[in-house]
């Protein structure tokens, strides 16, 4: 295991599976994470409860794209559909643990889906899932399980979406000074890939302090070894969208924060919210 | 009657004076020939290459090695470089109809260097595109439309949630679709909890959701046409960028060949092809289905097969051609006339494509000359028609051959058909071009011009230095030693005597070749730098010597009283008649015994080789000829009583030719008059019915075949043979024949007329008629009526008997 992590204690990762495209990018980040910190790796399918109230309704009707009249939901079939899910689920959390020679276990809850995972990842030190599952509106931002997690878990959260490959991409880390940024650059750090860059946004508390900021990393980060490029914030940004903004400018892959820097706690859920990237939210 | 005299020496053998020749050995040339004794041949050579109408084509007729293909190309290669060089054809992919390739007319030397620029274009886009395609501007373009496409479905579907959600429902997402469903703190409500409530209050949540419902529905008829929208919107993005990076590269290749029209137009067709398929210049992510079926795997390249399609398959290329090509073809199979379409095999599927459009002569020589020879043209099946096609359309249309006949059934291409402007030279025997011309209508109309090409040349001074030109250019083309002035000499006499005349020499030139080359051979045996006569001597004696095994068998047969010759007594009824053989090359005259028996009869001349179906009809004419001759000369005032029956003796196979009938002839006056004949002489020579002797072939084997049977017995001066007078002209005999003449112990008699040769043969006038029309008694003729008269009066009693027998 790598120095850094040794502080860093990640040894269960939980994913959240739906089948939905951000679930399967999430499956394939926790895998990589999972072989990369000698974790165990969970996969956590919940059967949505209110689906199977839904069913027991006399009058529900399932519209689908491209069948012109709604049909009267069947609870057994869709009971067989959940089923064929969490199959399909399970045999790509078998197929990828064989690929990354992890060791991993299959979970299947059934009940109300965000606080099924948020439940379901308490043994586990990383929580894994989509920044949105299968809504109905395929809206931007955080759907309502990652939004659950986000207020409600304690653990490190990974908000993976599709087409974004850990291996292939930059990391662009936050960094005020704080413990927390700390344990993110730490991370950050070992999720760099030979050939990517170690995007560091410095956020300094007062003027003049990027400098101090910038040495204070250079100690950390071994640059020999690393690509690393530095960027800066005015000092004291509390703003979400001017974070946003510097974030995007810097064009990297995976964002790495914390939500116990300097910056308010609620900023930084925000950005979580509206940042169009794969975050990793590192918790105490 | 005054008989003829014997033939001196000289005029047995035209000796060519090796001083005559200005030069000392054939060094002094410059190795140029220049074609002789060809004036009617050139002359329509000319003709038909400067015409440029239709049709007049040319076909070079003569035996085979007389030099027609080096007097036509020698021809050719004078005019040919001043001629404009012909243009250059491609076939390139017809992006409308794949089916149809079509065929691209370039400068000369151009097409090389468009196929070129077209690959380089092509190789280019494998950066360009996907540079493209990868840069920041397309990406955010393409998610923009993308993100559009989530917006407003998300947006409409959005609407709907939030309007649910007022009225406590929740659109939920089920595994295949959408349903509604009434939610209380975020859960749906379980159906006992529903059926606690009022039915007012089902009721409502019940209409609520059906009119969420429709609406619902309503957005999803939406989803689809934005979906479409949404493509149409990247699908243009995607030719827009396309577009923008292959403008400049495509502008570039079109400014070079601005004035090329049909050039330009294909650069066009390939530019918007390029951009409907810009995706396959852009890397993929490896198909596992594709590997398990054996497809090309790998980095996207040029070589792919996919990209194929945007080759330019060059057929005709005229980069290094001077003036206009002469092409000699040597195979004319049909594929190798108008040019093939290939098959290549692929997951045992044969397949084509444009690029396997191979080229044949005609496409090459278009424009200039096609030499081809007429024999192996008409043995390769279908080539013929295939030229006659291609003559008739001025057009070359690649056919396969395998499609045209069924023989394969798979997916085959028509390419466009190539204009044909071209003169096409046949060389063949004279008797393939009468057939031609006499069994198919198209020949006469398509090969219009007959270059006729001697078999002999004069043998004037013009003649032999034309021979010591083509001896010295052989010599300088094959790197042989240089032949000095009697060794060409002696190759001049040599062709005469294959020519079978001694004014004419042979323009069998593969003869003349090979009697160099095996010259040459023995001077460099014998160590000599320079070839001279006494090599020639060697090389002729050595041919000869190599084929004498059936002669020599015959001979020896002779020798020894196997087959029956005599050459020293005098017999009644028996001659030395002369026949000549020819095997392979080589050919060699033989005596034969003829001879004639006579009785009672009613005047028929029984022709027993006839009889018994061993003689030609050449030979059973000239046996009715003699007939016709007795006839008229012993039947005139009464009818032959006779049946007189002629054969050659010890003859196993068929007699042919009518050189015999003068000794024929001699023969039955022998029988006849019971004059006997001196077996010192052979004969040879035809007749006609007034007895004059006419010429006859291979007079110079015939002399040689009785000399040499006579000098293995021992020449006792009284040996000799009869030939035509008009034959002197064709003597060119063995040197040692010469020298018997010249010492008396050989002659050789020139006859007119048989009485001439009967007298000879028999030292018994032959006799004329009196006024009354009576042959004196000591001659041929008078000893002949009087035997008939015998015979008729022996006929007239024995009939006069039979009838008083029968009374």
């Amino acid at each position: 295991m790598p120095e850094q992590f040794k502080n860093i204690l990640i040894r269960h990762i939980a994913v959240a599976l739906d089948c939905s495209p951000h679930s399967m990018a999430s499956l394939s980040a926790a895998a990589e994470l999972a072989r990369l910190m000698d974790a165990d790796l969970t996969g956590i399918f919940v059967e949505d409860i209110n689906l199977l109230r839904m069913a027991e309704l006399p009058f529900t009707h399932e519209i689908r794209l491209y069948t012109p009249e709604p049909e009267k939901i069947d609870l057994s079939r869709l009971e067989r559909s959940l089923k064929l899910q969490a199959r399909e689920a399970e045999e790509a959390l078998e197929r990828i643990a064989g690929q990354f020679m992890i060791r991993h276990s299959f979970r299947v809850c059934r009940g109300m889906v965000p606080a099924e995972v948020t439940s379901a990842s308490l043994e586990a030190d990383l929580l894994v899932l989509g920044r949105s599952g299968r809504s109905p509106s395929c809206r931007k931002g955080l759907g309502s399980t990652a939004r659950w997690a986000l207020s409600e878990s304690a653990k490190h959260i990974l908000f993976m979406q599709s087409g974004f490959r850990p291996e292939q991409e930059s990391v662009l880390v936050l960094y005020d000074g704080s413990e927390a940024s700390k344990t993110a650059l730490g991370i950050a750090e070992n999720l760099v890939r030979k050939g990517n860059t170690l995007h560091i946004l410095l956020l300094p508390q007062a003027e003049g302090d990027e400098k101090l900021l910038e040495t204070e990393v250079s100690g950390l980060v071994p640059s020999e070894l690393l690509r690393v490029e530095f960027h800066f914030l005015p000092p004291d940004v509390t703003d979400s969208k001017i974070l946003a903004r510097y974030i995007r400018m810097a064009g990297s892959g995976l964002l790495v924060l914390s939500d116990h820097m300097n910056i308010p706690a609620e900023t930084v859920h925000t950005l979580v919210c509206e940042i169009d990237y794969p975050v990793l939210l590192v918790r105490r | 009657m005054l008989l003829p005299a014997k033939l001196p020496p000289e005029k047995l053998y035209r000796i060519c004076n090796p001083e005559e020749f200005g030069f000392t050995t054939t060094a002094e040339f410059d190795g140029t020939v220049k074609t002789t004794g060809q004036q009617r041949a050139l002359d329509a050579i000319t003709f038909s290459m400067g015409i440029r109408h239709d049709g007049f084509n040319l076909f070079a007729l003569g035996p085979n090695g007389t030099g027609k293909q080096t007097a036509v190309t020698s021809f050719l290669n004078g005019i040919a470089p001043g001629s404009s060089v012909p243009s250059d054809w491609c076939y390139v992919n017809n992006f409308e109809k794949p089916r149809h390739p079509k065929a691209l007319k370039l400068p000369a030397g151009k097409a090389l260097q468009f196929s070129r620029d077209v690959e380089h274009l092509v190789e280019a886009l494998f950066t360009v595109i996907p540079a493209a395609f990868s840069s920041e501007e397309y990406q955010a373009q393409e998610k923009n439309i993308r993100e559009k496409f989530q917006e407003q479905q998300g947006e409409a579907i959005g609407d709907l949630e939030q309007k649910a959600a007022e009225k406590n429902i929740a659109l939920i997402r089920t595994p295949a679709g959408f349903a509604f469903a009434p939610v209380k703190k975020g859960e749906v409500l379980k159906s006992e909890e529903f059926m606690l409530l009022s039915k007012e209050e089902q009721d409502s949540i019940e209409r609520e959701i059906e009119n969420l419902k429709t609406a619902l529905q309503s957005i999803m008829g939406q989803i689809p046409k934005w979906q479409r929208e949404t493509q149409d919107r990247i699908k243009e993005l995607n030719r827009n960028i396309a577009s923008y990076a292959l403008k400049p590269l495509i502008a570039e290749i079109i400014s070079n060949y601005q004035s090329l029209e049909e050039v330009v137009e294909y650069l066009k067709t390939l530019e918007n092809d390029l951009i409907e398929n810009f995706d396959q210049f852009i890397e993929k992510e490896p198909d596992a289905r594709e590997y398990f079926l054996g497809l090309p795997q790998g980095r996207l390249s040029l070589k792919s097969p996919s990209f194929n399609r945007y080759r330019v398959n060059v057929v005709v290329d005229n980069s290094k051609t001077v003036g206009a090509p002469v092409i000699y073809e040597d195979k004319p199979a049909c594929q190798n006339l108008i040019g093939d379409i290939e098959h290549t095999s692929q997951m045992g599927t044969l397949v084509t494509d444009f690029t396997l459009i191979k080229s044949g002569s005609l496409h090459r020589a278009n424009g200039g000359y096609l030499l081809i020879d007429a024999r192996r043209l008409l043995f390769e099946p279908f080539a013929y028609e295939a030229l006659k096609k291609a003559l008739r359309m001025r057009q070359i249309r690649i056919e396969s051959l395998g499609q045209l006949y069924s023989l394969i059934s798979t997916v085959s291409l028509e390419p466009e058909p190539i204009p044909l402007d071209i003169k096409v030279i046949l060389l063949g025997e004279r008797s393939l071009y009468y057939l031609l011309n006499f069994h198919d209508p198209d020949f006469a109309e398509l090969f219009k011009v007959a270059a006729d090409f001697e078999n002999e040349i004069q043998a004037d001074k013009e003649g032999r230095f034309a021979y010591a030109g083509i001896i010295a250019s052989m010599v300088r083309k094959d790197g042989l030693r240089h032949f000095s002035k009697s060794a060409v000499a002696r190759v001049v006499e040599h062709g005469s005597r294959l020519a079978q005349d001694a004014t004419k020499l042979t323009a069998h030139l593969q003869s003349i070749y090979d009697l160099v080359h095996e010259a040459e051979y023995y001077a460099a045996s014998a160590k000599r730098d320079i070839v001279e006569a006494e090599d020639i001597q060697r090389a002729i004696d050595a041919k000869m010597f190599r084929s004498s095994r059936i002669r020599e068998k015959i001979r020896e047969e002779t020798l020894k009283n196997v087959i029956l010759i005599d050459t020293d007594s005098e017999i009644t009824g028996q001659i030395n008649g002369l026949a000549v053989y020819s095997m392979g090359e080589q050919s060699f005259g033989q005596p034969e015994k003829i001879t004639a028996r006579v009785r009672l009869g009613k005047g028929e001349v029984i022709d027993i080789e006839r009889e018994v179906e061993m003689g030609g009809p050449i030979h059973s004419k000239g046996v009715m000829i003699l007939s016709g001759f007795l006839g008229a000369r012993f039947a005139v005032d009464q009818p032959l009583s006779l049946s007189a029956s002629l054969v050659f003796e010890q003859s196993y196979s068929g007699v042919e030719g009518d050189s015999a009938s003068s000794a024929e002839l001699y023969v039955l006056l022998s029988a006849l008059s019971g004059a006997p004949i001196k077996q010192c002489f052979a004969v040879t020579g035809s007749v006609n019915q007034h007895g004059q002797v006419q010429a006859i072939g291979g007079v110079n084997e015939k002399i040689e075949g009785f000399f040499d049977l006579c000098k293995s017995r021992g020449l006792n001066g009284k040996h000799g043979v009869l030939i035509p007078a008009s034959n002197i002209d064709h003597l060119m005999l063995r040197h040692d024949v010469v020298d018997a003449v010249k010492n008396d112990q050989f002659s050789i008699y020139p006859i007119k007329h048989v009485d001439e040769g009967i007298e000879i043969l028999t030292g018994i006038p032959a006799g004329e008629p009196d006024e009354k029309g009576q042959y004196p008694e000591n001659t041929i003729n008078g000893m002949a009526v009087a035997r008939l008269s015998e015979m008729a009066e022996k006929l007239r009693k024995f009939n006069a008997d039979s009838e008083d027998e029968e009374e």
